[in-house]
């Protein structure tokens, strides 16, 4: 096993910190306004809400071997996936609050988040960012450079055509991209083995002439090992790879879900199971004392705090800006005049 | 005009492995009266499933169009007459 | 001494897919991130000719030929976009759009938007449309209101060649998402044979048509017949009947459905009274009820008559007798015509 540094742990267990801290803390945000009758549209932050506590070490694994040019697209349970690329968690926060000066000014909210400073994008169809991931290192490729690109997606989201299509395309161009499964067992309420065969869905790789290998259990630090393999390829211009990752899905699949169609010891599971308190065992065994670990603790949390502060203070967007930013060109597009050319009439 | 100072417009090339000895006029791509340079493509003609471009073999005047649009010819029939500049 | 300016008459023409093709080549000659994918377009050419002998000059890599996998390549194009390049991602067939339209409608043509104006998708969506070569329904469609409908792309459609160049240079170096539909029927394919009209004299050099600006093919002053593609050829043929009659017709050629020129369709109706509009789309939902709605709502009291030729809301059928009932034809344009004086 290629060593990790103790720097590299310590900054994945703040990423998962951080990341476990604020779904939790959106999680308080979110229900606010919303009971007793949970009314989805009500409160401060509007709509659906995809939290992804318990997937943290899915984000933080792969994204410790990631720079700000590798481009990443995540689903619609991507905040995880966001802190670890390096996301701006400020505006972030204030665009899933709806805010103007959030990172779409209000426009996307918490399933459309982009961040082109990082290369980060995520969107609400499943499967969708893999293809615009196989572009993203198209586009490497044919301009020379090292970045790769990384597509994240779930379990239930591999039978999608837009995840088969993509796994070939980037095996017959030979693009440096890897696919991130996230097995949460859980698509919304349809268990795993409902609606597919296959046990491992990195094996889907296989039928691409593609590597594919399978973390088994949510453990940083095997994700790191797995992703190191895999972006290394991806660099070094030996193709794509898929990973899939097992999970845990702590929460509903989206907030306001009753999961009662969850056993209970399916669960109960899932809450024993942390791969932050796993983490933290491993920075122990590697010499990191109680102290610096709570350190971290602390840092993610103010962090958290931090920026929910911040974008509660945003303002609301101006209801006329509904009607911005459609286009970054004049409608005309580069041009608004004519050219004024005559051209021979004809003579039969 | 002399007709000794006129050009022929022909299928320079017959393509390869084209069995057939007739073609079909597809397009014009100046008209009768107008100038052209020399290499640039006058018309372009289809030889069973193969379209090729004819070139003007001159520059010149498209004096007259013997074979116009959708036309059928054999080869080595004269499509045109230019007269060079 | 007073120079005189002479204004050089352009008398090359070209077809449309020469045109569409001498703009692609300048575009691509110009700028290294410019680059063609669809299947077929790299030794065959592209199916309607739209990549033509690019191959030869531009080699595989930029004429990237891509498998039969619209979701993946439509949506690599939107990646590939998003990072700075220019792809021009063709649809060999629009009716094809429904296997990827996931990746153009809410991908291509909305991230600009979700995204507050920070991102941008600076690709071409190029697609052969139409039909009247029995192809049937599942191959003949135009689709021009689908895709004007969904908001987040400009859409255009050319029908001449000295229009396709224009707009293609506009379409590849505009930062937003183009769909540019060219009609099969218009593009000058040996074996798919094109009407008089769409071959036109064409500049040697680049230059731009900008969007939503539409086009007067015809001027006249009893009747105003707004159309496109393939129709406008039909119409000035039905103009040139309808002048036989006595009646002057003017037609104006939309070139652009998004952004949408209204004013010069307005003008126009408020001279003449009567507004006709044709369509090779369906009926129901789409460019003739867009039209007069716009005009209506402008300009009501300038409305005299309306009339909507287009598509009826059937699949397009196969045999011969059918498929040409279903298309309007130049004497439908005509009828309809005599039906507003």
């Amino acid at each position: 096993m290629v060593g990790v540094s103790t720097t590299q742990m310590k900054s994945m267990f703040e990423d998962m910190v951080t990341a476990r801290h604020y779904e939790e803390r959106l999680q308080e945000e979110y229900l606010e306004g919303k009971q007793p009758a949970f009314d989805i549209s009500a409160g401060p932050i509007p709509g659906e809400l995809h939290l992804a506590a318990g997937h943290e070490a899915a984000g933080a694994g792969v994204c410790a071997h990631l720079r700000d040019d590798d481009t990443v697209t995540a689903p619609h349970r991507p905040h995880h996936v966001a802190i670890a690329k390096g996301v701006d968690l400020k505006r972030m926060t204030a665009e899933i609050f709806g805010r103007e000066t959030g990172l779409g000014k209000g426009k996307g909210g918490h399933m459309h988040l982009f961040d082109p400073d990082v290369n980060f994008a995520c969107s609400g169809i499943i499967a969708e960012g893999c293809p615009p991931a196989a572009g993203a290192g198209l586009a490497a490729k044919k301009r020379n450079t090292d970045s790769v690109a990384v597509a994240y997606l779930g379990e239930g989201a591999i039978d999608q055509g837009a995840f088969l299509e993509s796994l070939n395309f980037a095996a017959v161009h030979d693009l440096p991209v890897v696919f991130v499964i996230e097995d949460n067992d859980w698509a919304i309420s349809m268990p795993k083995e409902r609606v597919t065969d296959v046990e491992n869905g990195a094996q889907r790789a296989a039928g691409f002439e593609l590597p594919g290998v399978r973390v088994d259990h949510d453990d940083a630090l095997a994700v790191y090992d797995a992703a190191e393999e895999a972006v290394g390829r991806a660099r070094d211009r030996n193709g794509p790879t898929v990973i899939e990752v097992q999970v845990h899905r702590r929460m509903g699949h989206f907030m306001g879900d009753p999961e009662s169609y969850r056993p209970e010891e399916d669960q109960a599971a899932a809450q024993a199971r942390d791969s932050i308190e796993r983490l933290a065992d491993d920075l122990r065994s590697h010499g990191v004392d109680d102290d610096t670990i709570e350190e971290l603790r602390e840092s993610a949390h103010e962090r958290v705090e931090e920026a929910i502060e911040w974008a509660k203070d945003q303002p609301q967007p101006d209801p006329e800006d509904a009607h911005e930013d459609m286009f970054v060109n004049p409608p005309s597009g580069v041009t608004d005049t004519e050219p004024d050319y005559e051209l021979a009439g004809g003579d039969d | 005009m002399a007709d000794t100072d006129r050009v022929a417009v022909t299928v320079a090339e017959w393509p390869d492995d084209a069995d057939s000895d007739e073609g079909v006029v597809v397009n014009w791509f100046i008209r009768e009266g107008r100038s052209i340079d020399e290499g640039k493509s006058l018309c372009e003609v289809q030889v069973e499933k193969v379209s090729l471009d004819v070139l003007a073999p001159v520059s010149g005047t498209l004096v007259e169009v013997v074979c116009g649009e959708d036309d059928e010819f054999a080869r080595g029939d004269t499509l045109a007459w230019m007269e060079p500049a | 001494m007073a120079q005189q300016e002479k204004r050089e008459v352009i008398e090359r023409e070209l077809t449309m897919s020469r045109a569409m093709v001498e703009a692609i080549a300048t575009e691509m000659r110009d700028n290294e991130e410019v680059f063609y994918m669809g299947e077929d377009v790299a030794d065959y050419g592209g199916i309607f000719d739209s990549t033509e002998g690019l191959l030869d000059e531009f080699g595989y890599d930029r004429i990237m030929d891509v498998p039969i996998s619209e979701t993946a390549y439509l949506g690599a194009a939107v990646g590939a976009a998003q990072e700075g390049m220019r792809p021009i991602a063709e649809l060999m067939f629009v009716d094809f759009f429904g296997v990827a339209m996931d990746q153009i409608y809410n991908q291509m043509a909305k991230n600009t938007y979700m995204s507050g104006g920070n991102v941008s998708v600076p690709m071409v969506l190029t697609a052969a449309v139409g039909g009247t070569y029995n192809d049937a329904a599942q191959h003949s469609q135009t689709l021009y209101g689908t895709f004007a409908h969904v908001p987040g792309m400009k859409v255009v459609v050319p029908s001449t060649a000295y229009d396709a160049k224009g707009l293609m240079h506009n379409a590849i170096r505009d930062d937003d998402p183009v769909v540019y539909m060219f009609h099969k029927r218009l593009m000058g394919i040996g074996w798919l044979p094109a009407p008089k009209g769409p071959k036109t004299p064409v500049p040697e050099e680049d230059y731009t048509i900008p969007f939503g600006s539409a086009d007067l093919k015809r001027e006249g002053d009893d009747v105003t017949i707004v159309t496109l593609g393939l129709h406008v050829h039909r119409a000035l043929d039905a103009a040139e009947s309808l002048a036989d009659d006595g009646v002057d017709a003017e037609v104006v050629d939309l070139r652009s459905l998004v952004p949408l020129d209204t004013d010069t369709i307005v003008e126009s109706v408020e001279k003449t009274g009567n507004l006709v509009v044709v369509d090779e789309d369906y009926r129901s939902y789409g460019v003739t009820g867009e039209i007069v709605a716009s005009v209506a709502d402008e300009s009501l009291g300038a409305l005299d008559a309306v009339e909507r030729v287009a598509l009826p809301d059937v699949p397009i059928p196969y045999s011969r007798p059918l498929e040409q009932e279903v298309v309007p034809d130049a004497e439908d344009i005509e009828a309809a015509v005599q039906r507003t004086q």
